[in-house]
């Protein structure tokens, strides 16, 4: 096992410098100028060329690549060609804000979903089915914007429940933090809590048609044990992969979430730093972040040993 | 003791009871007023770039020598007394008392010349008055002496812009950082200090008010008298979504939203705890920048016929919507600002006039070139004017073609000197502050002397010579007269194209009051509130 997972971390890395290196790429084969952003629209040719110079963008690529190579390699990720923060500065800030971001919207949506799935498996075809993956289709459909304005409309504007937008860290206190988070999460999982209701359904699906299923009925098990206890674990995995997917994608999905609720998060740097050409964020962002995603795809994988022990032979 | 399904019922709806207290957005305490920015504040040296919001925290954090008042003239700030001698050559400016850094260290002389000396690398207004500069220099801790080569009436004026760069007095050591360069320092001497520990770059930005901050005893008026503050602190709320700035402004949340889109202010003013104001009187004016290194508009008919072939109107009401937030213009100094006028404007009673446009484009000897009109598509005004001149372009026989793209690659293509098979253009959309457009000298997009100007680059060298006289025009009126001439010329060569102007009403709560109205800076001093 730990041979294994050495085998996985060390793939981590070959994959950050490959993500490095298109990143570099296409960053600079794209139009657009950090210079010219930061000289205003009142600027000439020449101040802009200045700035180009002061920058060090009108080096040879090879030379800009290299120098910022050498910089990761040291754990150096530079700092923003705006604000002058150094961009894991930046990325520790706003770390926190995704990361509960995304905890409150896996909780929600996990819990939800796989609770709605194993009832619609359970009631496959029936009413209660129709209706919970009727719900399940609209997550799925309906944009996180959309969804957005509509709960802050409803919690914050019409009812006064909730606040419209911002975060607050977890350590001015807990309802706090979590009537921030309430409606940004339930907006972003929505997509997520259909996805994992349906696959849970289809698992669960194959699963209640087993034998031990039928055994554990015939011996008197309660629909919830049989649900629950037996038929769940065995469906489990192919549910961890779609949750561990899930975690996965939020890191792009909490982009438009982010926006739209103003939660200080790493989308919304990516996205501004984007805008602005600002290379070192998007560099530095997008190599940490390729570690994270190959990362929790480790996870999922080592998941798997804790819900179906035969894998673990 | 045993947890019961009842108990966890019962914590879950006391939790969800307390939801209205945690979402109160309102303590008692310090007076804080939160403010959503035109954008969000990249970069902390209003002098090594020209945007606005850096210059609003510049106006927080630092401290002016002249500063314009309402009526757009300029006053002492910083300065006490200032005299100018009778060959008009020397000024003698001698700071105020109570002058200090927020480190407690005094300001002094040589903090001033150092800072006009980096200011007037980046900023047109200082480079003229740099060279016509004989020598800038302390005469003492408190007396700053400038003399000129010849007499130049712009010097009080440039030197109290609230055109970005704006001239802002900061500590020696931080002034003498490469112009190109930003500075690392966050000390200033204005009325507000930079709060680092609780901003968040991206997110928020904190100032709170700085005690020892002593102001001017006449009465507020711009940039200028006296910048008394009221409030204990200021937090600017990143918010990017326009949507989300307003229902939080709706809510309650933040006090203070600066630039909301004309489309929400029906919304926005249907809370009668809401009201409008407009910050800026002199507003913005569009322009229609056309290339001329290459055809078709290297020739003056072309470029005539397009001051026939815009319809203001149209272009105004596609993006701002209600007529009572814009004015077609035909002066290249804008709406409403000193140096407007209407001189050589007989095309702008008769525009839009498509057939007049099409006879200039043929008698220019336009023989079916390509037009690439610049499309940035995240702003709203430069997309819908892009589209709707290449419309018309298109409608009287000009092969147009619209480049989609951001205003990011918009602002490195149209450096391109190219010809459009090489990557140039021919038009592209964009706008200005309105009052910027009351100063030729500090505005480069009034200039017209060819690559050495700005994008596009005009050259006629009679309108550059009035430019010169204007810069050295010793009264208002004298420079009123030769405005009149500049545009009368402008129009004659086809200096760019005008889209109108307009002006964007900020939002706020009823419970604040006192912003002063003034172009390029929102001032948070004289603000209350209760």
């Amino acid at each position: 096992m730990a041979a294994y997972i050495a085998r996985r971390l060390s793939a981590t890395l070959v994959v950050m410098a490959i993500v490095g290196v298109i990143v570099f790429l296409l960053l600079h084969a794209a139009p657009g100028s950090p210079a010219a952003i930061i000289a205003g629209d009142n600027a000439t040719p020449a101040q802009i060329a200045l700035i180009n110079h002061e920058l060090g963008l009108d080096r040879p690529l090879v030379v800009q690549f290299g120098i910022w190579a050498w910089r990761v390699v040291r754990g150096q990720f530079g700092t923003s060609i705006f604000s002058g923060v150094p961009v894991m500065d930046l990325v520790e800030q706003r770390l926190p804000a995704t990361v509960s971001l995304s905890l409150v919207t896996i909780a929600f949506a996990a819990t939800i979903a796989v609770i709605a799935g194993v009832f619609a498996a359970w009631r496959a075809g029936g009413l209660l089915d129709q209706v919970l993956m009727g719900i399940a289709a609209l997550g799925f459909s309906v944009p996180v914007f959309v969804v957005g304005y509509l709960l802050i409309y409803l919690f914050a504007i019409t009812l006064h429940w909730l606040p419209v937008q911002g975060y607050v860290p977890l350590s001015r206190g807990l309802g706090s933090w979590l009537a921030h988070l309430v409606l940004p999460g339930t907006a972003l999982g929505l997509a997520y809590l259909a996805l994992i209701a349906r696959i849970t359904r289809a698992s669960m699906l194959e699963v209640l048609s087993e034998d031990y299923i039928r055994t554990a009925r015939a011996k008197g098990a309660s629909p919830l044990s049989q649900l629950f206890g037996h038929a769940l674990r065995n469906a489990g995995v192919p549910i961890a992969t779609v949750i561990g997917i899930g975690i996965a994608l939020l890191i792009s999905g909490v982009v438009l979430t982010e926006t739209v609720f103003n939660i200080p998060g790493i989308g919304r740097l990516t996205v501004d730093a984007i805008t602005n050409r600002d290379y070192p964020i998007i560099q530095g962002v997008m190599v940490i972040f390729s570690g994270v995603y190959v990362l929790i795809n480790l996870m999922v994988d080592l998941s798997y040993t804790l819900i179906d022990p035969r894998i673990r032979r | 003791m045993p947890t019961s399904r009842r108990a966890v019922l019962a914590t879950a709806l006391a939790g969800t009871l307390a939801l209205p207290a945690i979402r109160s957005p309102r303590a008692a305490g310090p007076v804080t007023l939160r403010a959503v920015m035109q954008g969000d504040l990249r970069s902390f040296d209003p002098v090594w770039t020209t945007a606005n919001i850096s210059a609003y925290y510049g106006a927080m954090v630092y401290d002016t020598l002249f500063g314009v008042d309402d009526q757009y003239k300029p006053q002492p700030q910083m300065v006490d007394q200032w005299s100018l001698s009778d060959d008009k050559k020397i000024y003698t400016f001698h700071l105020r008392d109570g002058l200090a850094w927020q480190d407690n260290t005094p300001v002094t002389a040589a903090d001033c010349v150092a800072s006009i000396r980096r200011w007037a690398v980046r900023n047109s207004g200082g480079q003229a008055i740099m060279a016509r500069a004989a020598d800038l220099s302390a005469k003492d801790d408190r007396t700053i002496v400038l003399r000129m080569k010849e007499p130049f009436g712009l010097v009080l004026t440039a030197l109290a812009t609230c055109t970005t760069p704006i001239c802002f007095i900061m500590p020696k050591k931080d002034a003498e950082t490469d112009p190109f360069q930003q500075v690392s320092g966050r000390i200033g001497s204005g009325p507000f200090t930079f709060n680092q520990g609780q901003t968040q770059p991206g997110s928020r930005y904190v100032f709170d008010k700085w005690d020892k901050y002593v102001p001017r005893k006449d009465k507020a008026s711009g940039l200028a008298g006296g910048k008394v503050v009221y409030l204990d602190q200021v937090i600017w709320e990143n918010i990017a979504d326009q949507q989300t700035a307003a229902a939080a402004l709706n809510a309650g949340e933040i006090d203070f939203y600066e630039l909301p889109p004309l489309d929400l202010l029906p919304q926005i003013q249907s809370n009668p705890d809401i009201k409008l104001q407009v910050m800026n009187p002199t507003g913005y004016v569009g322009e229609a920048r056309m290339n001329c290194l290459h055809p078709p508009f290297d020739k003056v008919k072309a470029r005539l016929a397009m001051l026939y072939l815009i319809d203001q109107k149209a272009i105004l009401n596609a993006t701002f919507g209600d007529p009572k937030y814009y004015h077609p213009s035909p002066s290249i100094f804008g709406y409403g600002t000193p140096m407007s006028n209407d001189a050589n404007t007989a095309w702008f009673k008769q525009a839009p006039d498509p057939a007049k446009a099409k006879q200039l484009f043929q008698e220019s000897g336009y023989k079916g070139e390509k037009v690439i009109v610049l499309q940035a598509t995240d702003f709203a005004f430069m997309n819908n004017s892009a589209q709707l001149i290449a419309g018309w372009l298109q409608g009287i026989g000009v092969n147009a073609e619209l480049a989609a793209m951001n205003w990011g690659e918009v602002i490195t293509r149209r450096a391109s000197m190219n010809p459009d098979d090489q990557g140039g253009w021919d038009i592209f959309v964009t706008y200005g502050g309105g009052f910027d457009f009351s100063n030729p000298i500090t505005l480069i997009a009034l200039a017209a002397n060819g690559k050495k100007g700005w994008f596009g680059w005009p050259e006629d060298a009679e309108y550059e010579a009035l430019r010169t006289q204007w810069a050295e025009a010793a009264t208002e009126v004298e420079q009123k007269s030769i405005a009149e001439k500049m545009q009368a010329r402008a129009w004659d060569f086809g200096l760019m194209a005008m889209l109108g102007s307009w002006t964007q009403p900020a939002a706020m709560r009823k419970t604040v009051d006192g912003f002063l109205t003034n172009p390029d800076v929102v001032p948070f001093w004289n603000v209350t509130r209760t």
